[in-house]
């Protein structure tokens, strides 16, 4: 919204400079989100002056050319080399003085020197209305008839004007700052300074020469209904200020008797509309709504199909307007308008709203109406239109003001208590401070006592209906920057804490994994349902999809980690960074396809992972190692840590049953699946055209969180000593190594302190289908130190063991 | 006399004696400090010294004795630092570069978010979450926004089902206020972040997802001067101790008063630069007093209990602490742009 700061000065004496009022606007909540410059035309013609050309003759060296002296004022004569045909002795003209810059109507800007044409000086130039910005016509020089002195500013012979405007951030709540009037009220209270309205005394009703009838049905949708009708107006161009005024505020003047009714609105907050009165057949008006589905042919000549609920505007046969929101086509002002019917309304926010929205229809009627308008303001504004409509445009007033408003909008009345503005605001206000500005806003103050008073607020204030409104608007003018700050933070209450920190912990994992090289990433949650049809892992019936999405990019809610993180890869990959390790924590959505119950968060549920991607070489190639591609095994480590630290104990590991993994494990921890990971099939990859193995792990955050225990009990550390002994086996390929750790530990699970694996062979020389694992077994015993024939025992069990279950071949 | 003439004599030797190197120090070891060193000899020759000058004779030996190792165990020290110095000459280059990129880092947006819920922690407010998905009576009804009121406009949001009571993705974390408020009874301090959703288009400026930080403290006698207090002090540890603070009034359906929270421009210190649009201000959020409706929707008494809330923008935040100019950064996830978050 623009307001003008030469149009607040109608209502407001203001000495302070715009800067300053912007300032203070801000303060009080009307945020300027920026302050401008408005100049008629650009430039404002400054340096141009009247001027009079006292002789006038041929250049010597030229024949287009003419030579002239030109008075400019203050018994200057200066010599200027004139090309225009149409020069003459004895005109007044205007005359562009040395360092000037006229911005042509069309071209370059051009900045006046002194120079000589020809061999003969010119000091200045004779402007043509083109040259000048003022028009087209470059018909010779603007020949000017008028008695101003020599020396007068162009832009006052003209009637330019600069102005300074601001653009101002209307939250919803504040309807009745919609206007000029309504941000000179707050600059009223804020300054204790009085206003100025527009003066309507001179109103009075010429004739009754054209009567026109108005009847409201739906009076829910529109409680107050004022018109007047004038007759004989010509309707033209507005009046140089006028069209200043609304061109200011970024309007554009259309004819005089448009123009005022947009000037009423920005003055007053009150949406005016003029009809052709000609138009309004059976000299009837009658508000009502017409059936679903009427079309109806608006001002920008596109039919629309009404809605049963839109309001509209009209006469005996048909509708003429959509009421608060937009006129129709037919019954508009044109140059051929004689006689009007000024309308000026107190429409329902809801109805008006709701159109708007319907319509997709949004002007400055409706941004008002829909906010609420002043209901007091109705026949002031219709007044004040009328009046200007006389002035400028000439007619008379030819019918009785008509004002239906069967039930009056009361004003709000309610009990305000000092305690509570105190309490409020953490500081006491002065009773003296409260009933001033409360009295500026028109809030009116009865039935003080000691404790409080009673507060009856004009229905305008459509923000300001309880208590805390009023502590609001006090709050407002004294300055949120006044209430002073104690020397330190306190408080009441500290919050109590779980002894589980869900953000503490991920952050904890977050900065394990960071410090083990991996880049957290954050990705959209928004995606592509297409994703869905290449993962398998996901089903297209749980896709939650957007009613309204942005593209078809962002139309679902993902299901999955993997695309978001596979594009990242993609991303940095054609960024030449081959190597990738990432993780995130994030959400994915899935629609129940038989939820428990109607709840949002039982239709649709949300889980949170932990994925991790690995991708490229383990390491850049270094002096110290060659790189090496990554592989399952370092997914599995940085598994191994995260299940570390989060005191896990996986109790299963199983080829994974994850579809979209081409190999991996399931992990288990008890009946609870926690993580899969696997490296990723191709036909996903292939689809961001990725072409690398990208290794995946998925980790089920909120199970993994449930399962973490924080809590460490000591465990006496042995008293006797541990022996190693190893194994070499040769197994068939498909033997696992978790195979022969459970078959040993089932065996031996009292003496077996730790099994590991500390070289893999394959080779011909065992077989083709063969592999040897030589494997360290750590043996300790709690109760005393163990003996070779203990020792002996029990890894002749286990080989028999090994040999018998799997088949293998003890090398010796 | 002669045999005292004698100490003097090795003494003056051990004197002189020159260590340089293994083996100087050896030759002298096996002079002056061995068992069958000259010194021992002296000893032995004990017996032959006569009983009244024996005593004399002993503590000069001995004397003598400590004098040479003393300066014994003195250049062994110094040659065996010596060699353990030539024992890494060997011609290796240090300075070979070490294991380059092998740390990650977090990304900007956590280090953020946890950085300002370390600082509210240390004020007493813990940490809750919620819904992403949720229905229009969590993100507005309960949050008095009226039905079809301009208010709803503020926030353009994305919709599931459209219906009675509307699916939507939450359009500010202000959603689990309510959610807290309806499970839990007064007093209640808490911190709320969380990922939000706005129907614009990708741009530098606006982002369909981004991040938020709700905070909520509902008790009685809870004041607008508590508010601008806990902000004051959260703005000067994010942001540095010289940071100001500014309230405006403002608009949001769910707190009377309301206000815009402005913080002084780090870039310019207040002077005016393009980054505050030569205000001299940033704005990093919106606040108020939670309103009385609101506390009524979710069933807390509004003559006994007032509150403050306000909400903060993590990636605006992170955008003023890093410099960074444009919001797609965080989820381009460029890792030459991660890289940049390494250190503590």
């Amino acid at each position: 919204m623009r307001i003008s700061y030469n149009w607040l000065k109608d209502f407001i004496h203001l000495p302070e400079t715009p800067e300053e009022i912007a300032q203070k606007l801000t303060q009080l909540g009307l945020e300027v989100e920026h302050i401008g410059t408005y100049e008629s035309i650009r430039g404002n013609l400054q340096g141009v002056v009247v001027g009079e050309v006292l002789a006038c003759q041929k250049h010597p060296n030229a024949d287009k050319l003419s030579l002239t002296k030109v008075a400019i004022g203050n018994e200057q004569v200066v010599s200027i080399v004139c090309g225009a045909s149409n020069v003459q002795a004895g005109q007044k003209v205007l005359v562009a003085t040395i360092g000037t810059t006229l911005y042509p109507s069309q071209g370059e800007p051009l900045e006046i020197k002194k120079t000589k044409i020809r061999g003969e000086v010119s000091e200045g130039m004779i402007c043509a209305e083109d040259e000048l910005g003022l028009g087209t016509s470059h018909d010779g020089i603007l020949i000017l008839q008028t008695d101003l002195p020599n020396g007068t500013p162009a832009a006052k012979l003209l009637g330019l004007i600069t102005d300074t405007y601001f653009e101002i951030g209307l939250t919803p709540n504040r309807a009745d700052a919609a206007s000029h009037l309504g941000v000179a009220r707050d600059l009223k209270t804020l300054f204790n300074r009085p206003i100025q309205l527009p003066d309507i005394q001179n109103f009075a009703i010429d004739n009754h020469n054209l009567i026109i009838e108005v009847k409201i049905e739906n009076t829910k949708a529109c409680p107050r209904y004022a018109g007047i009708t004038l007759t004989n107006v010509v309707v033209k161009d507005s009046p140089q200020w006028l069209q200043n005024r609304l061109k200011s505020i970024g309007l554009t003047p259309i004819n005089n008797v448009v123009d005022i009714t947009n000037y009423v609105l920005h003055e007053l907050g009150q949406p005016i509309h003029a009809f052709d009165a000609q138009k309004i057949k059976g000299k009837q008006i009658i508000v009502k709504t017409l059936p679903e589905g009427t079309p109806f042919l608006t001002l920008d000549k596109q039919e629309r199909q009404l809605k049963a609920d839109d309001l509209m505007i009209c006469n005996a046969e048909e509708g003429m307007c959509i009421a608060g929101v937009f006129g129709g086509l037919e019954s508009g002002i044109t140059q051929e308008t004689t006689s009007i019917f000024l309308e000026s309304a107190y429409f329902n926010p809801d109805y008006i709203r709701k159109t708007s929205q319907a319509h997709g229809l949004k002007t400055d009627a409706s941004f008002r109406f829909e906010r609420g308008v002043n209901p007091e303001m109705t026949v002031f504004a219709l007044k004040r239109a009328a009046l200007l409509i006389k002035e400028i445009a000439g007619g008379q007033i030819s019918s009785p003001l008509i004002d239906i408003y069967p039930q009056p909008i009361l004003p709000f009345k309610f009990e305000v208590s000092y305690k509570n503005i105190h309490r409020l605001i953490g500081t006491a206000l002065s009773k003296e401070f409260i009933h001033q500005t409360l009295q500026n806003l028109e809030i009116e103050v009865s039935h003080i006592s000691d404790t409080g008073f009673q507060v009856k607020v004009p229905p305008y204030r459509i923000d300001v209906q309880r208590e805390v409104d009023i502590i609001e608007e006090l709050t407002r003018f004294y300055g949120f920057g006044n209430i002073p700050l104690s020397p330190f933070a306190q408080t009441s209450y500290l919050a109590e804490f779980e002894p589980k920190d869900r953000h503490k912990i991920q952050y904890q994992i977050g900065q394990l994994l960071a410090n083990n090289g991996f880049y957290e990433i954050y990705t959209n949650s928004l995606t592509k349902p297409v994703y869905t049809q290449l993962l398998k892992s996901i089903s297209e019936q749980q896709n939650i999809l957007i009613i309204n999405r942005l593209s078809e990019d962002l139309e679902a809610l993902r299901q999955s980690l993997i695309p978001s993180g596979l594009e990242v890869i993609a991303y940095n990959l054609n960024r030449k960074q081959k190597d990738i390790k990432i993780f995130e924590f994030g959400k994915t959505y899935h629609k129940q396809t038989n939820p428990q119950g109607n709840k949002v968060e039982q239709k649709y549920t949300e889980k949170s992972h932990l994925a991790i991607f690995l991708t490229g070489n383990r390491q850049a190639e270094t002096w110290q190692q060659k790189s090496k591609a990554i592989a399952f095994q370092d997914l599995y480590n940085i598994l191994q840590i995260i299940f570390q630290k989060l005191n896990l104990k996986i109790t299963q590991t199983i080829p994974t049953q994850n579809p979209d993994l081409v190999y991996g494990l399931d992990f288990w921890v008890a009946n609870k699946l926690i993580a899969q990971a696997g490296l990723l099939t191709n036909s996903i990859l292939k689809f961001l055209d990725i072409k690398q193995q990208v290794f995946f792990a998925d980790i089920d955050w909120q199970t993994a969180f449930d399962l973490y225990q924080p809590s460490t009990t000591y465990q006496e550390i042995p008293k006797f000593p541990e022996v190693r002994r190893d194994l070499s086996l040769v197994l068939d390929k498909k033997v696992t190594f978790q195979e022969v750790q459970n078959l040993a530990l089932s065996k031996e699970k009292h003496l077996i302190k730790n099994i590991n694996v500390f070289d893999v062979y394959e080779g011909e020389s065992i077989g083709k289908d063969k592999k040897a694992y030589a494997i360290s077994f750590i043996l300790q015993d709690e109760n005393q130190t163990l003996t070779d024939k203990i020792i002996d025992k029990t890894m002749e069990k286990l080989m028999q063991t090994f040999e018998k279950e799997l088949g293998a071949i003890i090398r010796k | 006399m002669e045999h005292f003439s004698r100490i003097e004599t090795i003494k003056t030797e051990v004197q002189n004696f020159v260590i340089q190197d293994k083996e100087s120090l050896e030759a002298f070891r096996l002079a002056y400090v061995s068992g069958k060193s000259k010194i021992a000899d002296l000893l032995a020759e004990i017996k032959n010294i006569p009983q009244e000058n024996r005593k004399n004779y002993g503590a000069a030996v001995n004397a003598l004795k400590e004098l040479a190792q003393q300066k014994f165990k003195e250049h062994q020290q110094k040659i065996e630092e010596m060699l353990a110095q030539q024992v890494q000459a060997p011609q290796i280059d240090l300075t070979l570069p070490a294991v380059p990129n092998a740390l990650g880092s977090m990304h900007p947006l956590s280090i953020t978010k946890n950085r300002i819920i370390e600082i509210f922690e240390r004020l007493g407010f813990n940490v809750s979450e919620s819904y992403e998905i949720e229905d229009d009576f969590h993100n507005f009804t309960a949050l008095n926004f009226p039905p079809n009121h301009p208010a709803r406009e503020m926030q353009d949001t994305f919709f599931i089902e459209k219906g009675e009571n509307d699916i939507l993705l939450r359009t500010h974390t202000s959603t689990v206020q309510v959610r807290l408020m309806e499970t839990q009874k007064p007093p209640i301090r808490s911190i709320m972040p969380g990922r939000v959703f706005r129907n614009e288009a990708i741009s530098a400026r606006a982002h369909c997802i981004f991040h938020q930080v709700e905070g909520l403290f509902i008790d009685e006698n809870v004041s607008f001067a508590d508010l601008k207090q806990t902000l004051y002090h959260f703005a000067k540890e994010m942001f540095g101790k010289d940071t100001q603070i500014r309230f405006r009034p403002s608009f949001f359906p769910f707190t009377e008063p309301s206000a815009e929270i402005d913080i002084s421009c780090l870039i310019c210190k207040g002077k005016g630069c393009n980054v505050c649009k030569h205000t001299g201000w940033v704005e990093i959020g919106g606040a108020g007093m939670v309103d009385p409706n609101v506390l009524e929707s979710c069933k807390i008494d509004s003559q006994k209990y007032t509150g403050f809330a306000f909400g903060m923008g993590i990636e605006r935040i992170a955008m003023l602490k890093y410099g960074i100019k444009d919001l797609r950064l965080f989820t381009e996830n460029d890792l030459r742009f991660l890289q940049q978050f390494r250190h503590l």
